[in-house]
């Protein structure tokens, strides 16, 4: 237990140190793109906590990451300090996601998928047709960027600091969390929700819990994404873009942390890789967007297809089969397994 | 009160083609497990290979009929990929269907351009009992309600159409009588991809399609369907009916930006209703 | 009995894993055309699991399996397709072959005559069962597999379809492999029998002398065996 935990630190510190030096060395349209690496990496953490350790689907998130951007833009907008939008942003999401969580949750299943689905349309024409407070359709403008006592964050460099802080932060709570008691009672959750109620694990209490914290994670990528771009409308919270967090959570793999960051930089970096190639000189007006579609859904379908558990469930499977050629197999190795089978009948 | 009289006409119309949408879910989910979220992708293409079919001279009638033929066939290659090989779970073939549907994106831009399009569907009016109504409204009604008779009897009286419904009761014993619940879950994907042409083929002439018109059928053929819980046929036709009904009475009397929103939260308070009386809804 | 014949269903060192675990381990079993056969074992032992790998639901890790007829199983449980009619459901079982007269079964089970057009789910477990015979018989199998003939039943309805059982075998020449915790009644209607315990062949040979074994008796008989 000691040297795997003394590795676990190593990785972390390694990964924190890399993360944080990477920045500078970048060009600006590299380092607003590590922003949103960043950001959906924060909300497909939430989410994959959600699905992977609490048995609980969302195809709403980005919901949430629209109320942490409204909930951090309207106080900033009317002047209140823009860096308590880093607080109320995930706040008031969170706060919301406990309320509607304790009916909603009541749904299982394809049933709540339904529900988070629909949540999110109606909070996006709640903002669309709320215009006094939200700009309505044509969006909130002039959103002052994120600042604490004259020192403002203007650039993206800046941004791109602010935002793997809040990555790291993240991370680290949901580490954590997952160690924690109450994690492994999350995790008894996932498996079979009868069998933790009757080990005496306070079922629906915890799944609201985790509902709002993975809600929290929105609302705090949400809240930076408004001051990074000083512009928010709801057309850019689309459900394509809860999909997208969805995509980035199974890519990567449901119930590992580290496999948010996998999918969500997977995910994105593919995106603005076919992007910039379609957009290259002499290709014809359509080729940008059929070739980003078709060659997003082609490696969305093959990696879905030969890695169903998700790339990092994949290679740590692969990782352990390999130790177990050493020693005998280990419970915890074969728990893994019939957790990731099972995370795969989530839905 | 004939205001209403019209409002209920369009609803009951436009419910119908959420009505086919959400029976294409609840076939494939039935025998695969499988949540189609390409769903709406064979309303899309049936919509423009209609139109395409319409455009090159075939006559109105042949037209769809071939269109819906060509969703079927595609809805069986969907399934081929979605369903992967035997013994992809389902949250794997679930987002596998949502890659197809954005690659259906590339498919119709390259094909037919990101503009929408639409056609002519039979066009006047008919009066009933004082109320006028469009005639394509008798059409997309009459369609729908003999698409869904023509499936209870497939699935209820054809040995073909048992054996779907023994797949979706219970895998392991149809796996034991030899039935092959792989080339099943293939079949169910023809037939939902068959009745997605339909819908798209009858609603393109109320309202034009472009490539990701998709979202919002599947969206509204997804709420009806799971209020069947996705296995119940012929409550998913009706939540169809009543959502299509509620969307059309929304934005008739109050404000259609509240159509869907509205619609969506009374569906989702009746299933909240459902779960509060019956306890939590148990899959 | 002609001897010399190739066994109906020969099993050769069979290994079959789920993930980590080994379920069967080695398992060897053999049936003859004819031949009322036997497998007991408590839970969890590998029955059921043998019976899927022979019926191709489960790969197995090593081994052969060799059938040299058609299979026909009864699954734990009955499992009908209890929103279809009895009829339905019997129709089902004909998935492989080209007759689907269901006559021949209703032969068999008069009572089910009577029960043609009600639904499977709302019949009793004693009917659910007949009906889970005569679906399995409707594939006309060589061998007729019978996954806990007994489990759920009233003493009477077990010794009616045991009492069918022994009948079809004896006038169609079918031959069945009875797989029941129910030992007694197993080692009573089959002429030899395979104890497994935990994946292996823990025992095996004529039900005569199973019987008298005193392993057997203490495990599986609950003491002396009476006649």
């Amino acid at each position: 237990m000691a040297p795997s935990a003394r590795r676990r630190r190593v990785v972390v510190a390694a990964a924190l140190a890399v993360s944080l030096a990477l920045p500078p060395l970048l060009a600006p349209d590299w380092q607003s793109l590590y922003v949103f690496v960043g950001l959906y990496a924060i909300v497909t953490c939430g989410l994959s906590l959600l699905m992977g350790f609490a048995g609980q689907v969302s195809l709403g998130q980005a919901a949430f990451y629209a109320i942490g951007a409204y909930a951090a833009a309207i106080p900033a907008v009317h002047g209140v300090p823009s860096v308590l939008g880093l607080f109320t942003g995930p706040v008031v999401a969170a706060a919301i996601a406990a309320a509607i969580g304790v009916p909603l949750l009541r749904l299982r299943g394809h049933y709540l998928a339904f529900g988070t689905l629909a949540f999110q349309l109606i909070v996006l024409t709640f903002i669309a047709e709320a215009g006094d407070l939200t700009g309505g359709d044509i969006g909130l403008r002039g959103i002052p960027p994120l600042g604490i006592g004259g020192v403002e964050a203007v650039t993206p460099l800046a941004y791109a600091y602010v935002t793997w802080i809040a990555v790291a932060a993240v991370f680290l709570v949901t580490g954590n969390l997952v160690r924690s008691r109450p994690g492994r009672a999350l995790r008894a959750l996932a498996t079979s929700e009868s069998a933790a109620a009757a080990a005496g694990v306070p079922v629906a209490a915890y799944k609201v819990r985790v509902f709002a914290l993975s809600a929290a994670y929105a609302g705090l990528a949400g809240a930076i994404y408004a001051f990074f771009l000083s512009y928010i409308a709801p057309g850019s919270f689309p459900i394509l873009l809860s999909i997208q967090f969805l995509v980035m959570a199974a890519v990567g793999g449901l119930g590992a942390v580290w496999g948010s960051l996998v999918g969500a930089a997977v995910v994105t970096l593919l995106v603005q890789l076919l992007q910039e190639i379609g957009s290259l000189p002499g290709m014809p007006t359509q080729i940008p967007a059929v070739l980003s579609y078709a060659v997003y859904a082609l490696v969305l379908i093959v990696v879905m297809l030969l890695l169903p558990s998700g790339i990092v469930p994949a290679l740590t499977a692969r990782a352990a089969r390999r130790r177990r050629d050493d020693v005998a197999p280990t419970e915890a190795t074969a728990g893994d397994d019939a957790r990731a089978s099972r995370l795969s009948s989530v839905l | 009160m004939s205001l209403f009289l019209q409002y209920l006409a369009a609803g009951i119309a436009t419910g119908s083609t959420f009505a086919l949408v959400a029976t294409g879910f609840v076939v494939i989910y039935r025998v695969t497990g499988v949540i189609n979220f390409a769903q709406g992708v064979f309303a899309v293409l049936g919509g423009f290979l209609a139109y395409s079919l319409l455009h090159a001279g075939v006559a109105h009638g042949l037209a769809e009929g071939l269109a819906v033929a060509v969703t079927a066939a595609i809805g069986l290659a969907f399934g081929l990929v979605a369903l992967g090989r035997r013994g992809t779970p389902p949250l794997a073939s679930l987002i596998v269907t949502l890659g197809l549907a954005i690659f259906s994106y590339a498919v119709v831009i390259t094909i037919w351009g990101d503009n929408p399009i639409s056609y002519e569907g039979l066009s006047g009016l008919l009066a009933v009992g004082g109320v006028s109504m469009q005639r394509q409204y008798v059409l997309i009604v009459a369609a729908a309600v003999a698409t869904f008779l023509a499936l209870a009897l497939f699935f209820g009286r054809t040995y073909l159409g048992m054996a779907l419904t023994a797949c979706s009761s219970d895998q392991r014993a149809a796996r034991l009588m030899g039935i092959d619940v792989w080339r099943m879950g293939l079949l169910a994907f023809a037939v939902g991809g068959a009745l997605g042409g339909l819908a798209g083929v009858l609603l393109t002439p109320l309202q034009p399609v472009e490539f990701d018109s998709d979202v919002g059928i599947a969206v509204n053929g997804f709420a009806a369907a799971i209020f069947g819980g996705l296995v119940r046929p012929a409550t998913a036709f009706a939540g169809g009916l009543v959502l299509g009904v509620a969307e059309a009475m929304v934005a008739g009397y109050f404000r259609s930006s509240y159509e869907t929103a509205i619609a969506l939260a009374v569906m989702l308070g009746l299933m909240l209703w459902q779960a509060s009386r019956r306890g939590p809804t148990e899959e | 009995m002609r001897e010399g014949s190739e066994p109906l269903l020969e099993i050769h060192d069979l290994v079959v894993r789920y993930g980590v675990a080994t379920a069967l381990d080695g398992v060897d079993i053999s049936v003859r055309r004819a031949e009322m056969v036997a497998l007991v074992g408590p839970n969890g032992a590998g029955k059921t699991t043998l019976l899927d790998t022979v019926s191709g639901l489960v790969a197995a890790a090593a081994g052969r399996i060799q059938l040299r007829g058609r299979l026909a199983q009864v699954p734990e449980g009955r499992r009908l397709f209890p929103e279809m009619t009895v009829e339905d459901n019997l129709r089902l079982g004909a998935w492989r072959v080209r007759d689907r007269r269901v006559d021949p079964v209703y032969e068999l089970f008069p009572h089910l005559a009577e029960l043609r057009r009600r639904k499977a789910g709302s019949l009793s477990c004693g009917e659910q069962q007949m009906v889970a015979v005569g679906r399995a018989l409707m594939g006309q199998p060589d061998l007729l597999a019978v996954d806990e003939l007994s489990l759920g039943l009233a003493p009477q309805v077990v010794d009616m379809l045991a009492a069918h059982l022994q009948d079809l075998n004896r006038r169609s020449g079918m031959a069945i492999l009875l797989v029941e915790q129910n030992a007694r009644l197993a080692l009573d209607i089959c002429s030899r029998a395979y104890v497994i315990e935990a994946g292996r062949i823990a025992l095996t040979g004529p039900s005569e002398q199973l019987r008298r074994s005193p392993e057997v008796q203490a495990a599986y008989l609950g003491g002396a065996y009476e006649e």
